[in-house]
């Protein structure tokens, strides 16, 4: 999962894509998982993290990442994993 | 070294529009208790979801009523709604407080009667009472409020054949400078069958016309529409005493006051526009003090309100069970209370709450119902912070009608507890069980 280009996150959570003009909020949290995106680290990577740092149990966390996910795919903030690459 | 506490990650896209001019409320209102009682106490003895009310607030706003009205008038008269909600405890609360009992149905009249009121203190509306129930009203002396013309001429053979007075009013329809006129209950004032069905009752010789009643509608949001349906009876009681030289005793406005809940498409919350009772009290009162009527002679004054005197008693306690996207991205939730026993959400956009207070990061959502109909929506648009699953959550002001226009459909209908005056929480109505329902059923033998 990549973040496209045309997205810009400032550092009080202000997202703003240059391609559709469209802007977003991030609470603390999200933009936090947005660093960690943007820094290509892995979804095991994350979780390790998180559970180290927050009080949370890695279902839980597991539902919200995903479901974080789909909504950055929605807004087209991601880009979509190459659906020809079946590994 | 202790953990940081988790909140769920949320994006929310900022849109262009007209802003609120309320802006954003600075802090989520939250409903941790009832009366003092721990909402997570109430729900882990009695389940959830589960309906609770308030006999302090019953209590407290009953007595704002009666004093808003008794300052202004001096012969006011409460009666209980009793399909606003007929449970017996909630009924006892209300009779307790002296109110009388206005019924619409056999089934209402005999609740009455078992709860002790007595006959002559039961108002008898509604359009459908059949022969035996006529016997019933008469044989306990109540007060028929007569809707037709065929109901009258039965009420006629009816006296004639028992040999017995009745008790009488008539409902009346009227133009009160509203929209929409409620013409299809009772006599119409403004073309005359009203007078025309007064006039045949004092020639009935077994019939005591005694009232004049009417109501104008529900939730009306207008105390003045009061007025004016209350200079139209005064006109009314006056030419009837003008003719037979007689003074009737009552003049009965119905209910139809507005609670605080706020109508769906309404712009403003119903906290800031519905009129008090002093606003409803002061333009009744007035028109009727200020009409031809003398002082001496001026009638007792009903009031049927009901929805304005339990709805803010009544809360539903419910609990989250899942957190959804739809396909827009849209936040959707699903409670485990739906629309089978919140009859007013078709009409009104509930306040739905959590028990604490939670992230300050508001989401527009919608909250369904957990029936699998497409219909059970408890609010379509909502501004909720992000909740887990197993989060309690408060649905305020569903005291009136809830509990009596609520749906066996799909699954039982929840235990309804009291929380007295001092604090101590009663059972008022069981959770259903899978006897309750099929004790009424029968499977022919094949």
């Amino acid at each position: 999962m990549k973040i496209t280009e045309d997205i810009k996150i400032s550092d009080n959570g202000f997202v703003f894509n240059s391609r559709t003009g469209d802007s977003f909020n991030l609470n603390p949290f999200a933009l936090e998982l947005m660093k960690n995106i943007e820094a290509e680290k892995s979804f095991d990577q994350i979780k390790t993290e998180v559970m180290e740092k927050y009080d949370i149990d890695d279902l839980s966390f597991e539902k919200d990442f995903y479901e974080f996910c789909a909504l950055l795919k929605h807004h087209q903030i991601v880009l979509q994993d190459n659906p020809l690459d079946f590994k | 070294m202790t953990k940081l506490v988790y909140e769920k990650p949320v994006i929310s896209k900022i849109t262009a529009g007209i802003p609120s001019k309320f802006g954003l409320p600075t802090r989520q209102k939250f409903i941790p208790d009832i009366d003092g009682i721990p909402v997570e106490k109430i729900m882990e003895e009695y389940g959830s979801p589960v309906f609770v009310l308030s006999e302090k607030t019953m209590r407290n706003t009953f007595a704002q009523a009666k004093q808003a009205f008794e300052t202004r008038y001096p012969k006011v008269q409460f009666a209980w709604s009793y399909k606003t909600n007929y449970l017996n405890a909630v009924c006892s609360i209300f009779h307790d407080q002296g109110a009388w009992a206005e019924v619409v149905s056999a089934f209402e009249f005999q609740k009455a009667l078992s709860l002790g009121v007595n006959g002559s203190n039961i108002l008898f509306n509604g359009p459908e009472k059949s022969e035996e129930d006529l016997k019933l009203a008469i044989e306990h002396n109540a007060c028929i409020h007569i809707d037709h013309f065929d109901e009258l001429y039965l009420l006629i053979k009816v006296t004639r054949e028992l040999d017995k007075k009745a008790r009488v009013a008539i409902r009346i329809n009227l133009d009160a400078g509203i929209y929409p006129i409620w013409d299809r209950f009772g006599f119409n004032y403004e073309n005359g069958e009203a007078w025309n069905a007064i006039n045949r009752i004092m020639l009935a010789e077994k019939l005591d016309l005694i009232g004049l009643h009417t109501h104008i509608g529900t939730y009306i949001m207008s105390a003045n529409a009061y007025a004016a349906a209350a200079s139209k009876l005064a006109n009314l009681y006056m030419a009837t005493h003008r003719k037979f030289d007689y003074w009737l005793k009552y003049i009965d406005l119905g209910g139809g006051f507005a609670s605080k809940n706020t109508l769906k498409g309404a712009y403003m919350p119903g906290t800031e526009t519905c009129p008090s009772f002093d606003e409803y009290a002061e333009a009744i009162s007035n028109a009727l003090i200020s009409s031809e009527i003398p002082h001496e002679n001026l009638p007792v004054l009903f009031l049927e309100t009901g929805r304005a005197l339990i709805d803010d008693a009544g809360y539903l306690l419910t609990t989250v069970l899942a957190n959804k996207r739809s396909t827009t991205g849209r936040r959707t939730m699903v409670i485990d209370a739906g629309v089978n026993l919140l009859f007013t959400s078709f009409w009104y956009n509930l306040g739905v709450y959590p028990t604490r207070q939670l992230s300050s990061h508001l989401e527009e959502s919608t909250i369904y119902g957990p029936l699998c109909m497409n219909i059970d929506v408890i609010r379509d648009a909502i501004n909720f912070p992000q909740v887990k699953t197993g989060e309690k959550l408060v649905i305020e002001r569903v005291g009136a009608y809830n509990m009596t226009q609520w749906m066996q459909f799909i699954t039982f209908r929840p235990n309804v507890v009291m929380i007295d005056l001092e604090g101590k929480m009663h059972i008022v109505r069981k959770k259903e069980n899978l006897d309750t329902l099929t004790s009424l059923e029968q499977n022919p033998k094949r």
